[in-house]
């Protein structure tokens, strides 16, 4: 990774955290060749969009590949008996 | 024997609208009680907290919450903490409640609490009054929560974080920021005055099972991490309510 691109890392997971549309802390991103990779998990598509969006803006000489993924909720499942 | 429902980082905006609610609404059948375990909302804005309440308002069984860190960005966490009161959700900072449930009585002692880092890799009141101002608000939240839980004379008594108290149930997450997510202070609180469960969120790619350095189980509940819109946790088993593992528990470690 160049120097550039390093600072480029930080300034988008700082967008990524305090841009409202996002508010998200744990966004992995690695910038190389000209392309933003993007991955993680959020919880609506909205914020999925929203991730890649905050990228572009921030960014927009780079291409922004997105493969965030929205958390899928499965049952309760089954209790645990903790203590016993 | 009481059945604990707990999930943390539901991060709710304006986006999520009924995600939960479908799942909680028949939480009767498998709960006694759901605890929350901190970052309810996603930044902590006024319209955040109300999508927030129409998710929690009017479920079958009583809820208890902490707010976590995303419940503070906009600087309002009050309103947040409100909005949830003015429902009838019991929200604890530094405070307990007790709650009878199926024949049991049941202390909640609340905290975010705050990070500073586990043996080995943490911060000190030392150097800048910026770093001693950060230690010193853990060390402040882990004192309070020792003295809330000794104060808790009830059957069971548990702690709801949002922050981890133990390195454990961080297994997943990279060590260069485990100092932000937890902090040992609130570990050693629970391990001096004993409870019977302590649940936490805020470490999304942690582990769910861990326990202190004394043997109190730990659960990490981050929705993020569970995939479960929440997990049940049940103490006293076969045992009958009172005379269970907790009332033990609480006896041996503070006489
Ligand atoms: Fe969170
Ligand atoms: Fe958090």
């Amino acid at each position: 990774m160049n120097q550039e691109y390093q600072y480029l890392v930080g300034k988008l997971q700082e967008a990524l955290a305090c841009d409202a549309r996002v508010g998200a802390l744990d966004i992995k991103i690695t910038i190389a060749h000209g392309r933003v990779h993007l991955t993680g998990q959020v919880p609506t598509e909205e914020r999925r969009a929203n991730v890649g969006l905050v990228a572009h803006e921030l960014m927009p000489q780079l291409d922004v590949r997105n493969d965030i993924t929205v958390l899928e909720l499965s049952e309760s499942g089954k209790p645990e008996a903790v203590g016993d | 024997m009481i059945r604990i429902a707990a999930v943390g980082d539901i991060h709710v905006g304006e986006d999520t609208h009924g995600r939960l609610r479908p799942h909680w609404l028949t939480l009767d059948q498998h709960a006694d009680v759901l605890l929350l375990a901190g970052d309810l909302t996603n930044v902590g804005s006024r319209k955040e907290a109300d999508a927030l309440i129409e998710e929690v308002r009017d479920l079958p069984v009583p809820v208890v919450a902490v707010l976590g860190n995303h419940d503070y960005h906009c600087d309002n966490p009050l309103g947040v903490r409100h909005a949830l009161e003015a429902i009838g959700v019991i929200v604890l900072e530094g405070e307990t409640v007790t709650l009878e449930l199926a024949g049991c009585t049941v202390g909640i002692a609340g905290s975010k609490g705050f990070g500073g880092g586990f043996a080995g890799a943490c911060g000190h009141k030392f150097g800048e009054p910026e770093m001693k101002d950060f230690i010193r608000v853990t060390e402040e939240a882990s004192h309070r929560l020792e003295a809330n839980l000794r104060s808790l004379q009830t059957d069971y008594r548990v702690a709801l974080l949002h922050y981890a108290p133990v390195k454990d149930t961080l297994a997943g997450e990279r060590l260069e920021i485990h100092a932000f997510l937890g902090a040992y202070q609130l570990g050693e609180a629970l391990d001096s005055a004993g409870c019977d469960l302590a649940l936490h969120g805020h470490a999304h790619h942690g582990t769910e099972k861990g326990m202190t350095p004394g043997g109190i189980p730990v659960r990490n509940v981050a929705m993020p991490l569970i995939k479960r819109p929440y997990a049940v946790y049940t103490l006293g088993g076969a045992k009958a309510g009172g005379s269970g593992a907790g009332r033990h528990q609480r006896e041996t470690l503070t006489t």
